[in-house]
């Protein structure tokens, strides 16, 4: 196991938004967490990255590679985050400091982490750029003159420029319109197939969770209502709320009914 | 009702007033920096056989009531007035823009604590600051400079720490975070650019504002002390001769005025620049 969560709470001053959580993402493994918006995922995925604002407060235990990593200091988590845990986010427009270039913050990143030499940075810049399928010359670029899902695909190439173990990835197809959302998946199931990084893939689409994952489990208020196999939980959903939720999917298979009725011949 | 509606023209800013505020800048520094490197005279030889003197290739302003030269004086108190009025200005940046930057990344119990030390400072005007400071300390130029760094720098604070505070919620701050970035280097890297523009417009109006406070304090004698060429004790050295020779008050009086009014279109123009509302109308 990768990452394994333990009993985490998550809890503001008024109330407990994530209750005693526990899941674990094996190696090379696809997880989806699923749930309704509102339901604690996205704070859970941060609190695996410290990245929770100072007035929530974590509980339990997050093991990462055997590490505990609530317990580790500011400045040991800072190697962790962008070499071994990466994050990918849903706003893609905000994900780019407006007036630095994309070259420069892949230059950034690589630096922070300790590597010194300008000229390998840019190569290996370039050829992370070239990796998920943009062209070199958008590295002098700046993020207002790339589109939606070259940018997206762009944070998929920050983030696993440093060939984290762990990529957390929190509604990136949600901005994007279906088929580029489709294609950073494809995109992105490749590079884990080459990479063997493990992903946590939160969503509420059902239909990236049939495609994409392996394993799942499903929230709802701060709760894991449900998890195992992709295969077992959406054939045989056993809790109502699972059940609810799949039946909610809006599924193409009878055409697109407008919502007239229909004529009965006679 | 359209027959009672107005179209408006299409202003269309000409560029003059920028070229004039450009030049007239540039005329400024170089003058300062002229007297600074050549100006050999010396501002304060007097000589009483030629005291008031009207205007003569020897003096070109004339001379003052203990026949000191008034073009030199002039000149050198442009060094005092416009140096010191800078060294009050950058001490204050120095000060107020980190403050605000901390301030506003940290938030929480840093921010409420800088906060007030600002406010508590907030609360004294700069007249009253300048005036307890030179009555405790004895009058002075350093120490009406300081007087008004306490005043000024809250200013920068604060609006550094709100441009902060609604920059860091972004995004991509959160994403250079997540990238194992340090506080510092996202403050030095990710906001600090973004609060440039605004830091140099506020600025940029201080200046003209800290111009006029030096030399209304040297005018009541809280500021540079004489000898010392000001242009603010300038005018008050001149004050018993305004009816004789009105041109020892005007001299002076016209150069604040005319460095003022340059500073001030200089910083409405780094507003116009610096504002985005204004790009995405066009």
């Amino acid at each position: 196991m990768i990452l394994s969560i333990e009993q985490v709470s998550i809890s503001s001053s008024k109330k407990k938004i994530v209750d005693n959580v526990s899941l674990s993402v094996g190696e090379g493994e696809w997880f989806a967490l699923v749930g309704q918006s509102g339901s604690g995922k996205s704070l859970l995925s941060q609190a695996i990255g410290q990245m929770l604002p100072a007035n929530l407060k974590v509980e339990g235990k997050i093991y990462f590679k055997g590490l505990e990593l609530l317990s580790l200091t500011k400045k040991q988590f800072q190697s962790i985050r962008g070499k071994k845990v990466a994050y990918i986010f849903q706003d893609y427009q905000g994900s780019f400091t407006p007036f630095r270039t994309i070259g420069q913050h892949f230059d950034e990143y690589h630096r922070t982490h300790g590597e010194l030499d300008a000229k390998s940075r840019r190569l290996e810049s370039i050829h992370a750029l070239e990796s998920v399928g943009l062209d070199e010359n958008l590295y002098d670029k700046y993020p207002f003159q790339l589109s939606g899902g070259q940018l997206q695909r762009a944070s998929i190439a920050i983030a696993l420029m440093l060939s984290p173990d762990l990529l957390i990835a929190d509604e990136i197809t949600t901005a994007l319109d279906s088929v580029s959302g489709h294609r950073i998946l494809e995109l992105l199931a490749k590079k884990q197939r080459e990479t063997g990084c493990a992903i946590l893939f939160i969503t509420h689409d059902w239909r990236h969770v049939r495609r994409y994952a392996s394993r799942l489990a499903v929230m709802r208020e701060g709760e894991i209502v449900e998890s195992g196999g992709k295969h077992r939980i959406l054939d045989h959903p056993k809790h109502e709320y699972t059940k609810r939720l799949i039946e909610a999917a809006p599924i193409l298979d009878q055409g697109l009914p407008s919502g007239l009725e229909e004529v009965e011949e006679r | 009702m359209s027959g009672l509606s107005l179209r408006l023209p299409k202003s269309k800013k000409s560029r003059l007033p920028r070229l004039v505020t450009l030049l007239g800048l540039l005329f400024i520094i170089l003058v300062v920096i002229y007297t600074f490197v050549y100006l050999q005279h010396d501002p304060n030889l007097t000589n009483l056989d030629d005291r008031l003197l009207g205007t003569s290739i020897q003096h070109p302003l004339g001379t003052d009531q203990l026949g000191r030269d008034v073009l030199t004086r002039l000149l050198l108190g442009a060094q005092q007035t416009i140096g010191f009025s800078l060294l009050a200005l950058i001490s204050a940046l120095i000060i107020g823009v980190p403050f605000g930057l901390i301030a506003g990344y940290k938030r929480g119990v840093v921010d409420r604590l800088f906060m007030r030390i600002g406010d508590g400072f907030l609360a004294f005007p700069d007249t009253i600051v300048a005036i307890v400071l030179s009555g405790l300390l004895g009058p002075g130029i350093g120490n009406l400079v300081l007087a008004i760094i306490l005043v000024k720098w809250v200013n920068y604070a604060r609006l550094v720490r709100s441009t902060v505070l609604s920059e860091s919620q972004k995004e991509y701050v959160l994403v250079a975070r997540t990238n194992g970035l340090s506080s510092a280097k996202i403050i030095r890297k990710h906001l600090f650019p973004h609060i440039v523009g605004h830091v140099l417009v506020l600025a940029s109006l201080d200046l003209g504002k800290i111009i006029l406070l030096i030399s209304a304090f040297s005018y009541i004698g809280l500021g540079v002390q004489p000898p010392t060429p000001e242009w603010g004790a300038m005018l008050n050295e001149s004050r018993p001769y305004f009816q004789s020779r009105p041109e020892l008050m005007i001299f002076p009086g016209l150069a604040i005025v005319v460095v003022v009014l340059l500073t001030n279109m200089a910083g409405d123009y780094l507003r116009d620049h610096f504002d985005v509302k204004k790009e995405v109308q066009q």
